[in-house]
Order: C-alpha cells, then structure tokens, then sequence
C-alpha cells in the first residue's frame, strides 16, 4: 500500500481533492519512479543505427552547402 | 501493462493541487450532457494540438510559404501544404495518446526506456534544433517590427517581455490561454491573402489537380523540404507530449486530445495557404524573391495590397516568431527537466520550479542576444533551419514509433496497422526527400540522370 502524504502548506481539503480528481500515476511523486528498460532488438539496433549515421552525414552535407554559399 | 509503482510514499506538491483543479472542472464538464457541455469540454481540453500546429507555422515556415508563393504560385504547392499537414495530424496524434497514457514527457519515456545512450542523441538532436530554429523567430520578430521602423534591440526585448509575461501566472492553463489568443493572430494572413483578390478558379484548379507542376530542380527540392519541414519537426512531439503531461489529460481525453490536433492542422493549414496565396501575385508579376526574407515580402507586397495589407503580413510574421519562440523554449525546458529528473511544469511556482525556468529563459534569451550581434551571416540559419529539421525527423519517429507500440507502457493504446503503416509511409516520404536533397548537392550528376535539372 503507497502513503501518500503531502507538502506543509497544502490544506487537507486540497490533499482529497488531488486524490480524487487525478490518477495515481499523475502525481509527481509517483513519476519519480522510472519506466524499466527494455533491450532493442538486432533489426531495431540496425535501424536506429542507419538513422544516426544518415543525420550525421546529411548534417555534413547541409554545412557543406552553406560553405558553398557563402 | 501501465508503469508499477513499487516504493512505499508518494508525497503531494502545489503543482498536483494545480492540475486537480484542472482536472475538476474537466470532469465536471463531463459529467453532464447536451452540446454546451460538449462544448465546454472542447473548450477546456483544447490547447496542446493548436499551440503545437500554430506554433509550427513559425518564421522560418512562413518564410517559406511566402517563398513558395513568390516563386512558384500556387499549383503543386497548395495541395502539397494540406498533404503535409495531414502528415503532422499523423504524427502528433501518436504523442497525444502516449502523454495520456503514460503520464510521461517524451524525453523522459526514451530515457527511461531505450537508456541515456539514445536518449542524449535525441536530446543533441532537439537541443541543436531547437536552438537554431529560436534563433530564427527573433530573426522574423526584428525583421517583422522593423517593417514598422522598431529598431532591432526594441523589437527583440517587446519578444521577450511577451514570453516570460505568459510565464509570470505561473499555472499551465493561464500560460496555455495567453499562448493560444497569441496563436489565433496567425490566422492573420487571411485577410492578406483576401486583399490580393485570388483566383479561386485557379484555387479550386490546384486543389483539384496539383497542377502546374513546378519541375524538379534543387530550388524546388529545396523548397519542397522547407515546407515539410514547416510542419514535422522533432521540437513537435516533444512539446505536444509534455504538454498533455502538464494539463494532466488521460486516457478518456484522447478523443478530445485528437480533435484539437486536427483543429489545430487545419488553422495552421489555413493560414499556410493563405500565405502562399498572399505572395503569389509576386510570382504572378514575375518578380525575383531568392534573398527575401519576411519583412522584405511586406514591402514588395506593399504596391499590390497596399500600406495596411503589407502591415498585417509583417505583424503575422512578428506574431509567428513570438508564437514559436514561447512553444520552442518550453518543449526545450520540458525536456531538460524530464532527462534531469528536475521539476518541470508550468504549474511550478518559480521556488520550486528554478531549473525549468532558468533553460527556458535562458534559451530564450540566449538566441535572442545572437540576433543582436551585428554581422553574423543569420540569414543562412533562416535557409536550413527547416531542411535540418526534415533530416532530423526520420529518428525521431522511430523513437516515437518504437514507444507508441510498446504493449508495456501503452497496454491496448498501441497504434492499429492502418496508423503504422501511414506512420512507416511518413518515414519512408521524409528520408527520401532527404536523400534526394544529399544527392543534389553532393552528385548533381546523379541528380541529373533521375531527372532532376
């Protein structure tokens, strides 16, 4: 079971309103918790690893460009 | 399967208290029937879609509407504009359901599920972006005021005085209102647009059949990535996603998370084309505008629709620029606060939110001040920014892709076939357009055996 407690300042009437009005995981404290990892899977490593390398070279070619313009 | 919440307290901010009182009035509305209720809830749930698609329509991409119009008509071009539109609704739907979902901001989910490797490229990847693309909307606020005579120190801080007077209330729904009456004064080239008397049959020609084709060179190609790049950039997704975070939809809010993207495609698309058809009698009189940039389409517009047309085509693009300024330094704080485990919203009183506050300011600031700087070679920034921003989408979508079918955090919200192959179909459009660009550059001949001149 989570406790939920909250800052000095917040009334209790505001502390029941939070409660009710959002879910659990829309708290800000409850975000404090990480998503867990998950592994990619060859193909996928394949592809991000293309788009990366694509970027980089395009990136190239955009500098190269302006240089040109110049 | 939604994320486990396994340690033992959770503690209560003001920022929760701020979004519950959001929340209540959400849930109040809905809890009743009848069209102004419907209404209501439409009005209270509007916001991230439109400001992320006004938001788009920037300096940089009503520079290139204006570009599009005065140098090649209407034609291809109108259609094409709605066409890519269509792929921005595609697209930032996805970040609609994955901010409800999860509760999650877009950096955060990729930090947290692919690791910090790939989450700094994507970060380097929107940091780059973003900042280049501010510097732009204070390149177009000091050239749209100085259509007016505003010198250019003037100018910039009126730009900056706006941004951080909608941060001063503090709470994301008061931010989010300043921003979107701001965002409405991009429907301003509307009137420009009706003021050069268009040919509505010519109109209703181009729609129909995309026709005259404006050939296949680099100026074309080239103009062709800047207006896609005008609306799927990756500063998008990240701000549309956090954005639904901090107003704190959920699950039951997609409906009307999906209809203020396509609400806000729409007036985005229409002031797009009204831009396009606001500078094609430039076109139409066979004038140069290679080096235009946005005040100087005011002033050659200036004998064609007159004094106050040319004024309200400048002021549409002074509003593009603070519009954008405002969305792109918050998505850049959005993400800064998400990576870092900072508190990051705009529910945040300035004690508890100093970090957030502190990048989008200074962000803010610091392109700002570039602008300032006498003799920089800016205007090339203007020419590539939205072509750096179309090369840099491809893995930004399979960021996005990989998330929004990821059964874990997603549970029965994944995307149905028909919206990953639209979404693949986006991908595929956008790394070709790239491609093609590289390879007119680097091997004209090449270029030139595909067709192109």
């Amino acid at each position: 079971m989570t406790k939920i407690h909250s800052v000095p300042s917040i009334s209790t009437a505001d502390q029941t309103l939070v409660l009710s009005s959002l879910e659990h995981d829309q708290l800000v404290g409850a975000k404090k918790h990480h998503i867990p990892r998950r592994h990619f899977k060859t193909p996928e490593l394949i592809v991000l690893w293309a788009l990366r390398l694509y970027l980089i070279f395009m990136m190239a070619v955009v500098g190269y460009q302006v240089w040109m313009a110049r | 399967m939604k994320p486990v919440v396994t340690e033992a307290e959770v503690v209560i901010t003001h920022e929760d208290v701020d979004r519950a009182h959001d929340r209540v009035r959400v849930s109040a509305a809905r809890a009743r029937r009848g069209f102004s209720s419907k209404a209501r809830l439409l009005w209270l749930l509007v916001g991230p879609g439109v400001l992320v698609m006004l938001g788009e329509n920037d300096g940089p991409s009503m520079v290139s509407y204006a570009a599009t119009g005065a140098k090649f008509g209407i034609g291809f071009f109108l259609p094409f504009v709605v066409l890519t539109f269509c792929m921005a609704v595609v697209v930032q739907e996805m970040t609609v359901r994955l901010g409800a979902a999860t509760h999650r901001g877009h950096a955060e989910l990729i930090f947290d599920r692919f690791g910090p490797f790939w989450g700094w490229f994507s970060m380097i990847d929107l940091g780059i972006g973003n900042f280049l693309t501010l510097i732009t909307e204070f390149i177009a606020v000091r050239a749209g005021l100085g259509f007016f005579g505003v010198r250019p120190w003037i100018a910039i801080l009126m730009a900056l005085v706006i941004l951080y007077g909608a941060l001063m209330s503090h709470r994301y729904w008061t931010w989010e209102r300043i921003t979107l009456a701001a965002a409405i004064f991009n429907l301003i080239f509307i009137p420009v647009a009706l003021m050069t008397h268009p040919s509505w049959h010519s109109v209703g020609h181009s729609f129909l059949t995309w026709q005259p084709l404006p050939g296949f060179n680099k100026d074309v190609l080239l103009i062709v990535l800047a207006d896609i790049g005008a609306t799927v950039t990756p500063w998008m997704l990240f701000f549309q996603q956090s954005a639904t975070v901090d107003k704190g939809m959920t699950i039951k809010d997609i409906r009307f998370g999906r209809i203020d993207t396509v609400l806000g495609a729409a007036l985005a698309t229409a002031a797009a084309i009204a831009t396009i058809l606001a500078t094609a009698p430039l076109f139409a009189h066979q004038m140069t505008a290679d080096n235009f940039q946005a005040a100087e389409f005011a002033q050659a517009l200036q004998p064609i629709i007159g004094r106050f047309g040319a004024s309200l085509f400048a002021l549409g693009m002074v509003e593009a620029g603070i519009v954008a300024a405002i969305t792109i330094s918050t998505s850049s704080a959005y993400a800064f606060g998400e990576v870092t485990h900072k508190p990051h919203s705009l529910n945040l009183p300035m004690g508890e939110g100093k970090s957030f506050y502190a990048v989008l300011t200074l962000c803010a600031a610091a392109a700002a001040a570039i602008v300032l700087i006498p003799g920089l070679p800016l205007v090339y920034v203007v020419l590539i920014v939205n072509v750096v921003a179309v090369l840099a989408m491809p893995p930004a979508l399979v960021f996005l892709f990989m998330l929004v079918n990821d059964k874990e955090i997603m549970g029965d919200l994944v995307s149905p076939l028909w919206a990953n192959a639209l979404a693949t179909a986006v991908v595929f459009i956008l790394t070709s357009a790239g491609i093609l660009f590289g390879v007119s550059i680097i091997a004209p001949n090449i270029f030139a055996a595909l067709g192109g001149q």
